[in-house]
Parts: structure tokens; C-alpha cells; sequence
């Protein structure tokens, strides 16, 4: 451009001077004598430059491994494993590894977002936190005056949302509710009833022998590398024996002794008759049973003899003498174990499969040893005072139809926000994707979308989720690598521990740690709910969850978690057995093998089986469709993590060679899966993928992996691949460009296959039947 | 036309610092957040359009006759569109635009970040948390702060001060804003549904250009 005079340049420095005199101040950056502080830093051998590192907690899947933050120039460059965390032992998975992606995803939300137009319009207008605060907190302090109860707080995992919890109470609503249940509720449920406490941790590095049915610890569990660990030492240094009945050829069972095919559905039966050969030849603990269960040998027997070795040929499809070895053999090796998950709960009989498989311990006297079947064991933690009281349940914490189930169990939500049981009059969406990860997902969304329905959604996230995209106004939370948080978990060493998440680098941007945002809210919404959250610093509430811990307090109490990262008593041994001095945690004290409370819903009392509905229904065309997990990809939470999807971003189906013969489909034809019309409602009909042929699935069944085909969180979970342009005039992530599964035909980010399946629910537990999915196969 | 004097006295010299100072605060305001009506109003004043004019920005008319109201509405949308996602945007960070010695590619917190970082622990700019240094906002008003620093330092009398501050400031335009302003206002051209944005971001390109050039 030409030069300018000096006149025109000084009266644009006057015009501009009066336009700010009017505005408010916005001094980010200021002259200051001080100068940044330089030194006390160490620098790494194999890049010359100064890092620093600290140890913290993954929240990457539910296991919560222990985590060394490495931090070069203010930027996080790698995450490893954590050596002395007792979990995890310094192993780390490619999730947790990937962190990097999730804090530096370029299209994290970094300031509050209102949205302009519709729900679900996708236009969003960007607002300051005073005003973000103001509007969520008014409507909040607004619902409290009104009716606390109406409050709706969802959230992935209630034991790691303790603020959330505390929160929620504090506004004076029972409703904070694990938004697609737990994955396990059936397993907690009858865990629950059988020995009065939530969940199980087989012993698995030192038990001789180790019955699986239909778990993945090597690819997805709870525990994670903490089991998949123990797993291995227990087959490598302890030669266990490892025998694994599924539908599906895991890298679990890839590591077995024995994998044997079940049909679908009737792993049930085949753990009941197993349990009877073990009654009928004898091998049973007789002790054990007459002292610490309701039920006598007499009894039980009796009851499983209708479970014979040939009718579980004919409708297990295992043969006879496979199942009378591996019971005795079962029966005869000590220790020895079951291991059981999501492919035995998720069913309409998920309850009492579940009771079924912890009956092969019991009768053998594996509970709670050495080696065993143990009781799941946690750290107990504070609650900082004062307490808020738990207000009285309501339908959506507590449905009347599953007295067993619980806010974390439950799967049914948005089902009964639909048909009006409870009134929302705010919801509040913390760490969950139920838009991603529920079952039909027309309903989630149609509930989500009804303002008649959620009045006002607030969504409390650092990503733009399917579920956050549906939201009135977003606030954008820091990732786990930015904020604090006391983590327990049960210890897969029995031993408890204590972990800490403390900030690797500090909040980008504008984003808040929840702590932040809760604390906040609860000022402005007034009415006693600010005692809850008088905190002057996240310091104070961490060290008040850890009061109660007499050693940790000893060795340093939080400075020590800020140094290593983990605590538990290094002079302490797994207390195995203490239900001998203490009994169980059941009304009788004893193991309810002859549950009364189960009689009481209309199931039977003792361990039954019972044949999901599909079984008998299934028809030449049909197959039952399994959705699985990985070790890549935990369901909706690490779909932004580019390097995750480079491994994992489309989900093939898997097909027996003789499913494919039946259908005159082969090797990489697209087929169509489609609902049968007589089941349930849900988003689609039918999803289409390609065949991926296998010898390493039950003919009967088809199975696709979870964690891919998202809608929405952004470019790269939707494999949207930017071209690289110099000058980059959009935001370029270097990453983008290489997404090159994005021009894979079809859909290079793969399907989610749980949009055609409904709300299937155990009625007894309350848990989603994930399972019970039939679907006809057709090639497209 | 005369380019403004390099040497003049220390009044003149004051003058320009807190004209500079005013203009770069006024560009930091517009990219750093959405508009509000003041600002807008603010900047239809024909003082103003006038000035802006000798810059070469030409607000039109539709805009000038418009409803500031309804216009800070629509513009905070363009706003968030633009700068903020989420979705596609032009990420307003040198280092999006700029690649560092030995990087690959341009990211986000990248070798230039490190960079202006550096610069303002030199220049002893301290910097509230939260932003990240190179942000289109944070660099002008970071030359902000320096000018209106070395407009005090003229006026009282501490003339190498105020000269070395200077100094500083034509640096960090010509090795920083200098390099990537004029790629970032073409993307804004080109992505941009409003005028204000464009007219902005050849504001900020022509201001910046001066100031390099030393005309200013």
C-alpha cells in the first residue's frame, strides 16, 4: 500500500483511542519489570531439551492406570506408564498413550458456547465465561427454588465423578445417573446379591487353573492392563491353565489352552452343567458350601441335575466330554478361578448367568483365596464435611420396575424420561457421549432434541460430542491432563491403593477443571448449596478425600501423591479370606446361592438358566450380532485420538467361511445388517458393512467392534481428511492430512452398529441385553 | 506523501507511540473476542471511517446504516465461525501459519509459540494465563503495551528507554507479525461471510505492514 501521513495516522490512533475509552478493559498482556524465572529444569539425553515430568492418572478408559507426563517447552510429548503405580506397573496401552491427541485435538472447545438457532443446528455463538456462568448457574438457582429434584445429572462412571455426586446432592436431587448404565450392571447386580458386594477381581497371577467365559481381559476390562497383567503372570510364571468358552476368537483366548465354541446365548447352561458334573462326581467342597452358603450340597445338587452333559451338547453345542474334563479338571486343580464379563451379563439373563458362574467357585471353595475368586478391594476414601445427604430416590435413581438396580446400573434412562416418569428440568452432561453410546439412539436423540422433554442442557465437556452437540450451552471442561482428582479403583493385587490425576501441563485456553465450574455454580446458585463447595482451593477438597487414610497421612499425604502419583501400604499383603472372622456383606452373612430377594422379582432362587427369547425364535437368516470392545478404542471417549483411529476406524463383520457360504457372500462384499421388525425400536434398521472372513467366530453369530462411526466429535473421529495447503489458511492439524482411511469405501470411519439395537433391558438386574441382538444378514 | 519522521522530537515521538498503541489495542479488541455494539458504533463514528479510510478500509454503507445490535449478533456467530469452531476455522496462532526450524508441519503451540513466548520474557511482557502467546490478539497487544510504555518513557524524559522499546516493537512486527499477518487476512478473505472481517483483517494487514515499513 502507499505510505501514509502522519495526520491520518494519528487520527486513527485518537478514533481508535475514543472506540476503547467506552469499552470494557481487556488487559491480557502487561508491561511488567519482572522477567520469567529460568533454570532448576533437567534436560533429556536424546533431545537436548529441557523437560520435566509428572506422574498422574489415565482417564483414557475405567482402569485408571498410573501415568509420567513428560512435558517439553509447556507442551505434553509423551505419556508412559507409571512404575510404581500398583495397577498398571508401568505398562501403558496405546489409549493412554494417545492423551496427546485428546489435549491437543484442534478442535477441542476452548471458550463457553451458546447455541444460535435449534438444537442440533450445529451454530454456535461464543460467550465469556461471566456470562456462560450467569445463565447456567440463574436457570440452576432458578430449577433449586423450584424443584431440586428435577435436576438430571449424567455421567460415564459415578465413582469417578464424586464431585459431580457431591454436586448433585448438594443441589438437593438424587438423579446423578451413569448414562448408559454400567457395562457390567448385570455382573454388579448379582455380585451384589450373591456375596453383598459390587463387582469381583479374580486372582488370576496366582491361580493353577482359569475357566473364562466370554471375557477379553487381554483387549477390554474394567482393570485393564491391571488384569491382563496379572493374566499373563499367572499363565507364564504360575503355568495355569486357561480354558476359554466364547462365540468369538479373542486375543484372550488366542492365549488359551483350550477355546470352545458356544452358540450364543447358552453360556448359561453351559456353566450350570458344568457345576452339576462337579456335584454329581463328588468334587465339590462340602465345608464350604454347609458353612458359608444358604444353600446344602443336597440341595444344589438336586437342582442341577437337569443340566446334563448332553443336553448342553444339544443346545450349548459343546460336547459331553469336553465339559465333564474341564469340570473336573476345574474342580481337582486349586486355586483356580472364573473370569467372566460383558459377553455373560449382557443378557436378558445377565443376572442369573452371572450367579451361575460365581456358583463354579463357591462349590469348589474358591472365594476370596489365594488364587481364587476374590471380593473386589477398593480404597475407602473421605467424604469432605460437610456431607451433603443423598435426597430420597427417585424413579430415574431408583425405577420402582428394578429395586436391584442402581444409579450405576441402570440402562433405561432416557426410556423413562420419555414416557414422562420423572419431569427434567435441567440436565447436566458431564464426561458421557449417550448420544454415541446408548442403545437406540433415536430415542437418546429425540429426547435430547424435545425441549419439552430437557428443558435446558447443559453440557459439561472439553470436546464437541454427539451428546454436547445437542446441548443449549457447552462448558468447556479441561481434558484429564489439566485438572486434579482423587482416583480409586478396585486393586487387581488386592491390595488397595490411592491415585492421584494432578495437572501435567495447565488448562489451555479458557477451559476450567470441573472442580472450577462446580465450586463456581454452587456460589451463584445459592440457597445452603455454597457450604458444600467452600473450598478456597482443589487442594483442600483433594487432601479431605485422603484424611481418613492413616498411612498415606504418615508418608506426606498429598505433597506424597503430588511426587509419586500412588499410594498403598508397601508392608501390605492381600487379607485374604476375611469373610472368616467378618462373614459376607449379605443380609443372611452367608453367600445367598438361594437368593430371596431375586424369588421376590419372580426369578428363580437358585442359579437357573434361562434361555434368551431369540434362541428359540432364530431363524435360518438370523444371526445374533455381538458388539465388542478393543484395546484401542474405549467406546465413545477416544474417537478424536488420531492415532487410535490410524489402527482402528472401521468395523468389518466378522463371518465364519460357513455363514458366508450360507449367504453367498465372500471376503470384503458389503452386506446389509438388518433388525427383524418384531424387536424393539431404535434409531435404524439396518447398518451396512463389509465381510471380514473368519474361522475365529461361531457360525451363528456375526460380530462388529465397537468405538468407530461417529457423527460427530469432530474431523478426525469422523475420518474427514483435510489436504494439506501451504499457507495453511484453516486450522491445520498436522494429522488431518494423513487420514487416509477417509477415502476407504464404505464409510471410512466405520458404522455404529448400536443404532440399531433397542432398549432391551434384564428385568431382574435392570442392565442393558446387549447380547440379545438378532439381526438378518443380507448381501447389499 | 510524507512518511512520518523518524527523529522527531520527544513530544512527536510520544504522539505516535500512543497512536500506535490506541491502533494496535483497537485491532487486539477486534480479533480477540466477539464485537459489542459500543465497538461497532465506535467504529462507524465518520472520525473514524474517515481515518480508516486513509488506511484503505471502506466500510459499506449497508453496514454503516445497520443495527449495531443485530449486528454484534450476527457477528458474534461470524465470530465463532471464524476463530473459535467448532468445525473448520482459521485458528488465529502464528504458528498455525508459521512453520519452526525442524518442524514438519505448522501446529498448534509450535516452534513459533515458544518464540513470542521468549520475546515477552525479553521485552518483560508478563502475560495472564490461558492464552497462547502467539494468538492474533495477544501479539498487538503486546505492541500495544510496549508503545504506550514507551510513550511514558518519552514523556518523562528517558529517551534511549523509549527508543529501545521502540526498537523492540518494530522487531516483533517484522520478525513475527510481519511474517504471517498478511496470510492470516487472506484467509480471512476467503473464508469470511461479513465485510467487517475482511475490512478488519486489512486494517491489521496494512497497519502492520507500516509499522514494519517504519512509517509508523
Amino acid at each position: 500500500m502507499r505510505s501514509i501521513s502522519r495526520r491520518d495516522f494519528l487520527k486513527l490512533g485518537a478514533a481508535s483511542t475514543a472506540v476503547l475509552a467506552v469499552e470494557s478493559q481487556f488487559n491480557v498482556i502487561a508491561y511488567a519489570a519482572e522477567q520469567l524465572i529460568e533454570g532448576g529444569r533437567s534436560v533429556t539425553r536424546a533431545s537436548g531439551l529441557p523437560r520435566s515430568f509428572l506422574p498422574s492418572t489415565c482417564m483414557q478408559c475405567p482402569a485408571g492406570c498410573g501415568i509420567i507426563g513428560y512435558v517439553e517447552e509447556s507442551r505434553v510429548v509423551k505419556i508412559g506408564g507409571n512404575t510404581k503405580h500398583l495397577s498398571n506397573q508401568g505398562a501403558l496401552c496405546g489409549r493412554g498413550q494417545a492423551g496427546i491427541n485428546a489435549i491437543y485435538d484442534p478442535e477441542r472447545l476452548l471458550s463457553p458456547m451458546k447455541r444460535v438457532g435449534p438444537r442440533g443446528s450445529d451454530s454456535w455463538e461464543q460467550i465469556s465465561w461471566d456470562q456462560a456462568m450467569e445463565e447456567v448457574g440463574g436457570s440452576l438457582a432458578s430449577l433449586k427454588s423450584r424443584n431440586p429434584r428435577q435436576l438430571l445429572f449424567l455421567t460415564d462412571d459415578i465413582g469417578d465423578d464424586h464431585l459431580g455426586q457431591r454436586f448433585t446432592h448438594a443441589f438437593g436431587s438424587p438423579n446423578i445417573i451413569a448414562s448408559i448404565g454400567d457395562f457390567n450392571a448385570n455382573k454388579l447386580v448379582a455380585d451384589e446379591l450373591t456375596w453383598g458386594a459390587s463387582g469381583d477381581m479374580p486372582d488370576v497371577a496366582n491361580s493353577k487353573y482359569i475357566l473364562i467365559f466370554g471375557a477379553n481381559p487381554l483387549e477390554s476390562n474394567p482393570q485393564y492392563l491391571g488384569l491382563s497383567r496379572r493374566l499373563v503372570q499367572g499363565i507364564r510364571d504360575n503355568q495355569a491353565k486357561v480354558v476359554v468358552f466364547d462365540t468369538r476368537l479373542t486375543n484372550t483366548s488366542a492365549l488359551s489352552n483350550e477355546l470352545h465354541f458356544v452358540n450364543p446365548g447358552s453360556l448359561g447352561l453351559l456353566i450350570l452343567t458344568l457345576a452339576n458334573v462337579i456335584m454329581q462326581e463328588g468334587l465339590y467342597k462340602r465345608t464350604f458350601i454347609e458353612k458359608w452358603t444358604n444353600v446344602t450340597p443336597e440341595q444344589l445338587a438336586q437342582h442341577l441335575a437337569q443340566y446334563t452333559p448332553e443336553r448342553a451338547e444339544a443346545e450349548a453345542g459343546v460336547e459331553a466330554s469336553v465339559i465333564r474334563t474341564v469340570a473336573t479338571e476345574f474342580a481337582t486343580t486349586a486355586p483356580a478361578t472364573t473370569f467372566t464379563d460383558q459377553v455373560l451379563s449382557n443378557h436378558s439373563s445377565g443376572v442369573q448367568n452371572e450367579r451361575a458362574a460365581m456358583l463354579l467357585s463357591i462349590i469348589t471353595g474358591n472365594i476370596d483365596n489365594r488364587g481364587g475368586l476374590c471380593l473386589p478391594r477398593e480404597q475407602e476414601l473421605a467424604q469432605p464435611e460437610p456431607v451433603p445427604a443423598p435426597p430420597p430416590p427417585s424413579a430415574l435413581s431408583n425405577p420402582p420396575a428394578y429395586p436391584l438396580a442402581s444409579e450405576q446400573t441402570i440402562a433405561g434412562t432416557f426410556a423413562q424420561i420419555q414416557s414422562r416418569e420423572e419431569q427434567v428440568g435441567v440436565l447436566i452432561s458431564h464426561n458421557c457421549n449417550p448420544a454415541y453410546s446408548n442403545p437406540d439412539l433415536g430415542l437418546v436423540e429425540d429426547v435430547l432434541k424435545d425441549e419439552t422433554l430437557i428443558p435446558y442442557h447443559v453440557a459439561i465437556t472439553p470436546f464437541l460430542t454427539e451428546t454436547a452437540a445437542l446441548a443449549d450451552i457447552i462448558l468447556p471442561e479441561t481434558t484429564y491432563l489439566e485438572d486434579s482428582d482423587i482416583i480409586v479403583k478396585p486393586s487387581p493385587e488386592l491390595v488397595p491403593y490411592v491415585s492421584l490425576r494432578q495437572p501435567v501441563v495447565p488448562p489451555l485456553k479458557e477451559a476450567r477443571p470441573f472442580f472450577t465450574i462446580a465450586t463456581e455454580l454452587a456460589a451463584i446458585i445459592k440457597g445452603g448449596m455454597e457450604q458444600y463447595f467452600s473450598f478456597k482451593r482443589v487442594d483442600e477438597y483433594l487432601s479431605a478425600r485422603i484424611a481418613n487414610i492413616g498411612g498415606l497421612q504418615a508418608a506426606g499425604a498429598l505433597d506424597y501423591l503430588k511426587q509419586h502419583g500412588v499410594w498403598y501400604d508397601p508392608k501390605s499383603q492381600p487379607d485374604y479370606q476375611a469373610f472368616k472372622q467378618n462373614g459376607f456383606s449379605t443380609p443372611s452373612g452367608r453367600m445367598e446361592v438361594n437368593s430371596e430377594r431375586i424369588a421376590a422379582l419372580g426369578s428363580p432362587a437358585l442359579p437357573t438358566y434361562e434361555p434368551v427369547t431369540f434362541m428359540s425364535q432364530l431363524g435360518e437368516q438370523d444371526y445374533v450380532l455381538t458388539i465388542f470392545d478393543t484395546a484401542i478404542q474405549s467406546d465413545w471417549k477416544t474417537g478424536n485420538c488420531m492415532w487410535l483411529d490410524e489402527i482402528l476406524h472401521r468395523n468389518p463383520v466378522w463371518m465364519n467361511p460357513a455363514t458366508a457360504e450360507e449367504l453367498g457372500v465372500e471376503d470384503g462384499d458389503e452386506v446389509k445388517l438388518t433388525r427383524p421388525n418384531n424387536v424393539g425400536e431404535a434409531k435404524a434398521r439396518s447398518v451396512t458393512s463389509t465381510v471380514y472372513l473368519t474361522e475365529g467366530i461361531h457360525p451363528k453369530v456375526i460380530a462388529m467392534a465397537n468405538g468407530v462411526g461417529h457423527t460427530a466429535y469432530g474431523r478426525i473421529a469422523q475420518a474427514e481428511e483435510i489436504p494439506y495447503r501451504e499457507p495453511p489458511d484453516v486450522l491445520q492439524n498436522p494429522n488431518t492430512e494423513m487420514i487416509w482411511w477417509g477415502h476407504e469405501e464404505p464409510g471410512g470411519n466405520g458404522v455404529n452398529p448400536k443404532q440399531i439395537v433397542p432398549v432391551t433391558l434384564d428385568p431382574v438386574g435392570g442392565g442393558e441385553a446387549w447380547g440379545d441382538m438378532v439381526v438378518t444378514v443380507a448381501k447389499v | 506523501m510524507p512518511t512520518v519522521p523518524e527523529n522527531g522530537s520527544a513530544g512527536r515521538s510520544s504522539e505516535t507511540a500512543r497512536a500506535r498503541a490506541a491502533i494496535y489495542r483497537l485491532l487486539a479488541r477486534v480479533f480477540s473476542g466477539k464485537p459489542s455494539c459500543e465497538l461497532l458504533k465506535g467504529l462507524k463514528d465518520s472520525d473514524m471511517l474517515e481515518a480508516l479510510a486513509a488506511f484503505e478500509v471502506v466500510l459499506e454503507p449497508e453496514f454503516i446504516a445497520g443495527d449495531e445490535k443485530q449486528q454484534a449478533a450476527e457477528l458474534a456467530v461470524e465470530f465463532t465461525r471464524l476463530f473459535l469452531g467448532p468445525g473448520p476455522h482459521i485458528a488465529p496462532y502464528e504458528s498455525v501459519f508459521i512453520r519452526g526450524e525442524g518442524e514438519e508441519k505448522p501446529r498448534l503451540w509450535g516452534k513459533a509459540t515458544l518464540e513470542v513466548a521468549d520475546f515477552y520474557a525479553e521485552a518483560g511482557l508478563a502475560q495472564a494465563e490461558g492464552e497462547t502467546p502467539d494468538h492474533l490478539g495477544l501479539e498487538f497487544e503486546a505492541v500495544a503495551a510496549l508503545a504506550r510504555e514507551e510513550a511514558e518513557q518519552w514523556e518523562s524524559g528517558a529517551v534511549d528507554e523509549a527508543a529501545r522499546l521502540r526498537e523492540l516493537q518494530r522487531r516483533f512486527c517484522s520478525e513475527h507479525l510481519l511474517r504471517w499477518v498478511p496470510e492470516f487476512s487472506r484467509a480471512v478473505a476467503g473464508s469470511t461471510r461479513s465485510g467487517f472481517y475482511r475490512n478488519m483483517a486489512v486494517l491489521a494487514e496494512n497497519n502492520v505492514r507500516m509499522h514494519c515499513g517504519g512509517d509508523t
